[in-house]
């Protein structure tokens, strides 16, 4: 499939929300067993997300998770539920009903808690229970899953994989963390266990261990300032605490292999959310060409809050520049009208057009740069400006996917 | 707000030596440090501009190529720097152990990688370290090198635990030279006139949340003081007249007749105006729930139709200063 797949404004505010077709991204991406949703921040990621399990769902009579790492409560909102918690709830299918969607299969929403994730990991790695308590109740831990470099993204890789594996739903569609650095997404797996394996922590495990001697000399000078930057009492802490870390070194670094493995195989696909913001497209772009990079396959793109065509038109741009500029406007409207019209009120009303035109002519001019980019579906949603009730903006958005 | 107290909030602001402007990704933050940096220097300030996650984005936003580590004049009056946490530590280790540069540093790197990773203290830390020593560099006349340091943090998750990493650390480090130095830079960052940090959002429903809650969380945990919030993309609803207008014009027989003078196209306009105007009217409640949340003036930045760059950052500048 080669061709974007455009679901127009006119679709958008008139027409109710009805199912996806056959030939939909729904329809494309149901058939893999999970589906990893991916771009910058402020982009509707969490809500896209959501509405793509739900269109999965009224596609295959299969049971669908909706998973998310955003802590906010944007998931349950978009579903109209009022908690998610991190374990799998089935989202009700009647109030789904209600809002225009006919499920044919089941649909759950969980959201990941990653302080619970992380121990979770040391509990099941740790060679013995004394281990992972030490682990869990050193200071230095809280920093390490609260402020590691990718440790969200991994946690989220780490409870995909779980969920996966379990076989308790045939497709998980996953609203990844709005990561700034896409790398971080997709290094994760291996990050995490470079991370925990660094040779050089074994630096700062206790000087009785193998190679001390032998490093003893090259190293001292630099424990030297290490020591006295940080003070003595926590180098040796911290040497301690690694020790400990090393022990999980073999647990974590399988199953970031599995991982790995599973992120590149025929089952998974990549969705890069977007809108046309210049920051986040640009942002969309950068992911595009890592997924490429890591050789993850990447379905679709989904552009989100495209703005309605009419304001490219040439007419309306000269209709408009034509109130702007033609002083006497206001006097012959006011004619033609049988109506007091002001001239400031006509030039505002001209200008706000204008705002918009420029924008959206703004926005359409990185569309071919998408083209050039992949050449994988692209779905536009337009931008949907009325107050609308979440079920109902997510029903009429699974409707266009 | 009235003009007035719009006008002593930008100027009040200006007063500081140091501001960091935080929010959620894509609040235009950098625009904001840009637009403020730009003002400074107008206003005959020496200024730096100083990128955390050294993106390239406000380099960009001046109008120039990625900059590095050394502060590189873009502007009369106005300088740059990228901040990299590595450098910053070479430089530290060059200040205060007289280890040279480009010594070979990579296993210490290493070592100190692993516990800036763990411990969020000393990477930030030596961020904001560099940022006081900035603060606090003098010429040979004695004059501060910068009158104003606006500083494009990073995103609001991140951006307290920068701000508060010296207070971290002496919980942490209780030793070693770190230990030492950590009061300076908490004393800076929590002067209230020499610091301010100021929020940037958007008129919606998650950014507005993201803003109120770093606000909630820098007077409930911390001692910053906090500069105005920035409101960008802000739409005003149009006034009551221009409204009966647009539904005047908004009527088949009245679209017509306007037709007749300007073109077929009119149809369009109207209903751009008319889009216009509800996403205005969306607007409203996040903006609203955004002034009644927050202890600080909201300044609004209008929607702007051009790509981020000097262009941009020339224009929400100009903004700022008719607006005040």
């Amino acid at each position: 499939m080669t061709r974007s797949v455009v679901a127009s404004a006119a679709d958008a505010v008139g027409a109710p929300a009805a199912g996806p077709r056959p030939d939909s991204l729904a329809a494309l991406l149901g058939k893999l067993q999970v589906v990893v949703c991916c771009g910058s921040g402020g982009v509707g990621k969490t809500t896209v997300s959501a509405a793509l399990a739900a269109a999965i769902a009224t596609v295959y009579p299969k049971r669908v998770l909706v998973l998310t790492i955003d802590p906010a409560r944007r998931l349950a909102t978009a579903l109209g539920m009022t908690r998610i918690g991190s374990d799998p709830v089935p989202v009700p299918a009647a109030q789904l009903r209600r809002a225009g969607l006919q499920l044919r299969g089941e649909l759950a929403a969980a959201m990941l808690d990653q302080k619970s994730a992380w121990d979770r990991m040391v509990e099941r790695y740790a060679p013995n229970r004394q281990v992972a308590r030490r682990i869990l109740d050193n200071r230095f831990y809280q920093g390490i899953s609260d402020a590691f470099v990718g440790s969200h993204e991994y946690m989220a890789m780490e409870a995909l994989y779980e969920l996966h594996a379990s076989g308790e739903y045939d497709c998980l569609v996953i609203d990844t963390p709005p990561s700034r650095n896409a790398l971080d997404l997709l290094e994760a797996p291996t990050r995490i266990s470079d991370y925990v394996g660094a040779r050089l922590l074994t630096w700062l495990a206790r000087p009785s261990r193998f190679g001390f001697r032998a490093m003893n000399l090259a190293a001292s000078p630099l424990l030297r300032i290490a020591d006295r930057l940080l003070g003595s009492d926590v180098l040796g802490e911290l040497g301690d605490f690694v020790n400990d870390l090393q022990t999980l070194y073999g647990g974590v670094q399988e199953r970031a292999r599995a991982v790995s493995r599973l992120l590149r195989s025929s089952r998974v696909g990549f969705v890069v959310v977007t809108t046309l913001e210049p920051p986040a497209f640009a942002e969309a772009g950068y992911f595009v060409s890592k997924l490429e990079e890591f050789s993850m396959p990447l379905r679709a793109v989904v552009v989100n809050r495209v703005l309605p065509g009419f304001l490219l038109e040439e007419s309306a741009i000269q209709a408009a520049q034509a109130l702007i500029e033609n002083h006497g406007s206001a006097a012959r409207l006011a004619r033609a009208l049988d109506a007091p019209v002001d001239a400031a009120s006509l030039f505002g009303l001209a200008g706000s057009f204008s705002l918009l035109s420029e924008l959206a002519r703004r926005d359409a001019r990185q569309l071919p740069r998408l083209e050039r980019l992949t050449r994988c579906p692209h779905v536009q949603l337009p931008l949907i400006p009325e107050r609308i009730s979440d079920l109902e903006g997510l029903a009429r958005m699974a409707a266009m996917l | 707000m009235a003009r007035a107290s719009r006008r002593a909030g930008l100027d009040d602001l200006l007063r500081k030596r140091v501001i960091f402007v935080a929010g959620k990704g894509g609040t235009g933050k950098t625009t904001v440090t840009a637009a403020l940096a730009l003002i400074g220097a107008r206003r005959g300030l020496r200024v730096l501009a100083v990128e955390v996650d050294a993106k390239g984005d406000l380099p960009a936003a001046l109008g120039h190529p990625p900059v590095g580590f050394r502060p590189v004049l873009v502007q009369r009056n106005l300088s740059v720097i990228a901040l990299h946490a590595d450098e910053s530590f070479q430089e530290y280790l060059g200040i205060f152990f007289r280890v040279p540069r480009f010594t070979r540093l990579t296993p210490l790197a290493g070592v100190f990688d692993f516990v800036a990773s763990g411990v969020p203290g000393p990477r930030d830390m030596l961020m904001v370290g560099k940022i006081a020593y900035e603060e606090r560099r003098r010429e040979a006349d004695g004059r501060p090198t910068w009158d104003l340091i606006v500083v494009d943090s990073t995103a609001s998750g991140h951006v307290l635990s920068q701000l508060t990493a010296a207070r971290a650390m002496r919980k942490l480090v209780r030793g070693g030279m770190i230990g030492s130095q950590v009061d300076f830079v908490d004393a800076m960052v929590t002067d209230h006139r020499v610091t301010a940090l100021c929020i940037t959002a958007l008129p919606e429903e998650m950014p507005v949340a993201e803003a109120l809650d770093l606000h909630d969380q820098v007077v409930r945990r911390t001692d910053i003081g906090l500069g105005p919030c920035f409101l960008n993309r802000s739409l005003t609803p149009a006034a009551s007249r221009q409204r009966r207008l647009l539904e005047l014009l908004g009527t088949p027989a009245h679209t017509r007749a306007v037709a007749e003078l300007v073109g077929d196209g009119v149809e369009g306009v109207v209903a751009g105006a008319l889009l216009a105007e509800r996403l205005a009217q969306q607007a409203q409640p996040h903006a609203r729930r955004l002034t009644a949340g927050l202890s600080v003036p909201v300044i609004p930045i209008p929607l702007v139709a051009t790509r981020p760059g000097l262009v941009t950052t020339r224009a929400v500048a100009g903004v700022l200063e008719a607006a005040a």
